[in-house]
């Protein structure tokens, strides 16, 4: 009796509860923006953020001399203006006259000097200023701590910032874009040792709260030129895409989904085809690479036979299920030069079997190849088909090695110090950090480059990029030289792309003044961005 | 008994050193790298030379570890490699309330519906009501949770889609963010806690001395809880102990998928980024709470049993 009693008592109290509950509250105004794969932010400091979900707030947080519109093309924001050089190498920026920190104090050129300067300093600890920032004069002296003076950035007046290049570069303007180029404010920097927490912005956008563990509440920065007539934003930190979607399934929710999170692949198809649906491919690409140090991948015939041998669309749209779009180049779709063709090695399992004779080898000579991955989404399932592929054309074994995902990039780090000791095939990505052709090819694959993990080496191939990214004002010439280069990596195999990664999300269709691409979710005009009622 | 406690006491420290020390290894042998996880993919071997340095990563092993104990005597855990400059001791003991009270509450709840539950079944032996009950506690018992989170959310979702009141999916810092994750928790120790019961209630009902109380004419009530329940409660005690232990690593699931900022959600996260100070002070933490919970399991076993406080 008395269970029975103590039981009814519980259900009606839960029943209760249930009924309490406030139903998904619609505040108008309020932005409701998960962040997805985190449970904190790493910094607020611009140069100390290092994922994608951190840059998504400091890109609200803080301005920078330029950021990039809808269309991706680099526009003035706290710089109103710039003139270059005629050799390429000064920029001469304006500042935005009336641009302001969240407490009204102007942003002056020795903030900017102080920010790029900031992001460089051993001490600071970040690694993108030194990894963006490096065409800057005088940059590597600071990175490596010989000076606290960068040389290469000097404000001539309040609102007149002097930038030189070491190199003239038609991507330095893209690469101010990133976070690691965020103006903060000097004053505050230099006297509130707290500062990051409690950071003024220079942004749309200035902090209200920031709960850790759960989530921050940004606000319209009043010192922004374009000003939203949003009331705030909410980003709450969920570490599962599942529950973000289940969050914006029950009205909590206005935009669910980030780079590598967007709806979990097991939703996509009930999302599909609803107004608040928004899917593109990314500026990303999934690809095999191989040890060209080692035998048999040093041999160009080897790699071509590895190539020809797969069937990406069976891979893409039948094992993916389309949640990709099956690549035959290394240049993602969208990004400039992407547009100019390459001839790509497509599946031909008599060519693959050719390539191994042209080599001089045979799949006895071989012997068992190793593939190495990152154990992480749907690897699992991309390297078994690869695996299988390769012994249905080519009748040779390749045993697959998972590694957990910071044990793979510990190795891929020593293919690259070490090749002899390396992996000898590996299975990984790479995702643009800015729309421009030298990330892709330039930044891994020029012979002896840091991200070059498997050491493919061409000198035509570095002569055409080196020619490419120096090379300012005329567009289609360089993009010609880059599509020249990128056609002798596919023909020689200096990456085997097999796929760009479509990323889906969900956002509101009350949620207006947002642009959805391949570099992710981008608001062109932060006075047009809202939530209407 | 007080020569028992004063050993528990004393090996104490030991056993965090111990724990200290093992998880200072693992974290040291094993592959990986938390510089190269914040870098993401991008090798620049200048930068990455400077990181090491700053973090203090290309030390010896000894100077890192005794810097590291020295460090956790003084009650300083030292700095967060991921979440840069924030001290360990802040983000953890942000962590700790909120997984203790979520534990807390799920326990209490699985005690008061456990071990009604158990009893009742233990006096209605053998009918249907019994079976069909048992059987339910052991399908609570046998269904992880990450199967159970998604039936309430599928149910959660259809109260939704009909608009009827529903609860959150996730989140933290209101009322009725606890009523999922707490339900999910206690389910599976509701279940284990009611078939314990049960069995200790059954041995204990069998008791001569029980047949001695009833003859005595003694109320049925005074017999079930004075002199049944209290001897069946001893193996219950004896696993709420280690039960308290596994609702907080039952945490670790729950947490991650509910956004609830407590320990074991930072747990997970500071082990994919490799982020050594915080592995090893929730792992200290953790540990300190399993032996002290012990401890707590045994003292209340000796004021219960006469028996064992003279053994001891």
């Amino acid at each position: 009796m008395f269970t029975k009693r103590l039981l009814t008592v519980l259900l009606v109290s839960v029943l209760f509860i249930l009924a309490v509950a406030p139903a998904a509250a619609q505040e108008g105004g309020n932005l409701r923006w998960s962040l997805e794969g985190i449970n904190d932010l790493v910094s607020l400091d611009p140069a100390k953020a290092s994922d994608s979900q951190g840059f998504t707030v400091i890109g609200l947080l803080y301005g920078g001399l330029v950021r990039l519109d809808g269309d991706l093309n680099v526009i003035p924001e706290l710089a109103e203006s710039w003139t270059v050089s005629e050799d390429g190498l000064v920029y001469t920026f304006t500042l935005r006259e009336g641009a302001a920190f969240s407490d009204g104090s102007a942003v002056t050129a020795s903030d900017v000097v102080w920010s790029l300067t900031h992001a460089l300093d051993p001490a600071t600890g970040g690694w993108t200023g030194p990894f963006y920032l490096s065409n800057i004069a005088g940059a590597n002296e600071v990175a490596s701590g010989g000076t606290s003076e960068l040389s290469g950035a000097v404000a001539v007046d309040d609102r007149t910032v002097q930038i030189t290049i070491l190199q003239p570069s038609a991507y330095f303007l893209s690469q101010l874009t990133f976070g690691s180029a965020k103006i903060v404010s000097s004053k505050q920097a230099t006297t509130d040792a707290q500062w990051e927490n409690n950071p003024l912005s220079s942004g749309p956008f200035q902090l209200k709260e920031w709960n850790h563990g759960q989530g921050i509440v940004l606000v319209p920065n009043p010192g922004y030129y374009q000003k939203s007539p949003l009331a705030s934003i909410t980003m709450p930190f969920i570490q599962d895409s599942e529950t973000a979607y289940q969050l914006y399934r029950t009205g909590q929710l206005d935009i669910m989904g980030s780079q590598q999170n967007g709806i979990p692949s097991v939703h996509v198809a009930e999302a599909e085809g609803q107004a608040d649906f928004r899917s593109t491919s990314l500026f990303a690409v999934r690809y095999v690479a191989f040890n060209n140090k080692l035998a048999p991948f040093d041999n160009a015939d080897v790699r071509r036979a590895f190539a020809l041998a797969l069937d990406k669309q069976t891979l893409a749209n039948d094992v993916l299920a389309g949640t990709v779009v099956a690549a035959d180049r290394i240049l993602p779709l969208g990004i400039p030069a992407s547009e100019l063709p390459v001839t790509s090695l497509s599946f031909d399992p008599a060519a693959a079997k050719a390539a191994l004779v042209a080599a001089g080898v045979t799949p006895e000579t071989i012997g068992t190849v190793k593939l190495t991955y990152g154990v992480e989404g749907d690897n699992e399932r991309v390297v078994t088909v690869l695996q299988a592929m390769w012994k249905e054309s080519l009748g040779i074994d390749v045993t697959l090695e998972p590694l957990e995902l910071s044990t793979f990039s510990a190795r891929l780090n020593e293919t690259t110090q070490t090749p002899e000791t390396g992996l000898q095939m590996y299975y990984s990505v790479w995702g643009a950090d800015y729309p421009d052709p030298q990330n892709f090819l330039s930044q891994q694959l020029r012979t002896d480059v840091g991200n070059n993990n498997g050491h493919y080496s061409n000198t035509e191939f570095d002569a055409l990029v080196d020619q490419a990214d120096v090379l300012t004002g005329d567009v289609a010439t360089r993009l010609g030289l880059y599509n020249q280069a990128e056609q002798i990596a596919v023909s020689e195999v200096g990456w085997l792309p097999l796929f760009n990664p479509r990323l889906n999300i969900l956002v509101n269709p009350k949620v207006v003044g947002v642009v959805f691409n391949g570099q992710g979710l981008i608001i062109p005009d932060f006075a047009a961005l809202n939530v209407s009622a | 008994m007080g020569n028992v406690i004063l050993r528990r006491f004393v090996s104490l420290p030991f056993v965090i050193f111990s724990i200290t020390f093992i998880t200072f290894w693992v974290g040291f042998l094993a592959p990986g790298d938390p510089i190269l996880s914040m870098m993401g993919g991008r090798n620049d071997q200048a930068t990455y030379e400077r990181l090491r340095h700053l973090y203090g990563l290309d030390q010896t092993w000894n100077d890192q570890y005794f810097r590291y104990l020295g460090g956790l005597l003084r009650g300083d855990l030292g700095l967060s490699f991921r979440y840069q400059g924030r001290p360990v001791v802040e983000i953890v003991s942000g962590g700790i309330p909120v997984s203790v009270s979520l534990g807390a509450v799920a326990l209490v709840l699985s005690l008061s519906i456990g071990v009604p539950v158990g009893i009742w079944a233990a006096l209605w032996q053998n009918t249907t009501a019994e079976r069909l009950s048992m059987a339910a506690m052991l399908m609570l018992y046998s269904i992880p949770s990450f199967v159970l989170i998604p039936i309430f959310r599928w149910v959660n979702y259809q109260f939704y889609a009909r608009g009827w009141p529903s609860l959150p999916v996730a989140g933290w810092g209101q009322p009725e963010h606890w009523i999922m994750p707490v339900l999910v928790l206690a389910a599976a120790s509701v279940g284990y806690i009611a078939r314990l019961t049960r069995v200790s209630m059954l041995e204990v009902l069998k008791q001569d001395y029980l047949r001695t109380a009833y003859a005595k004419g003694l109320g049925q009530n005074r017999i079930l809880w004075v002199h049944a329940f209290r001897n069946a409660v001893l193996p219950i005690i004896t696993v709420v102990g280690p039960s308290v232990a596994f609702l907080v690593t039952g945490a670790f699931v729950v947490e991650n998928i509910f956004a609830i900022p407590g320990i074991g959600f930072l747990s997970v996260q500071a082990i994919q980024q490799r982020d050594y100070p915080v592995i090893q002070s929730t792992t200290v933490i953790l540990a300190a709470a399993v032996v002290l919970m012990n401890l707590i399991t045994d003292l209340l076993y000796s004021l219960l049993d006469p028996r064992i406080r003279v053994e001891g």
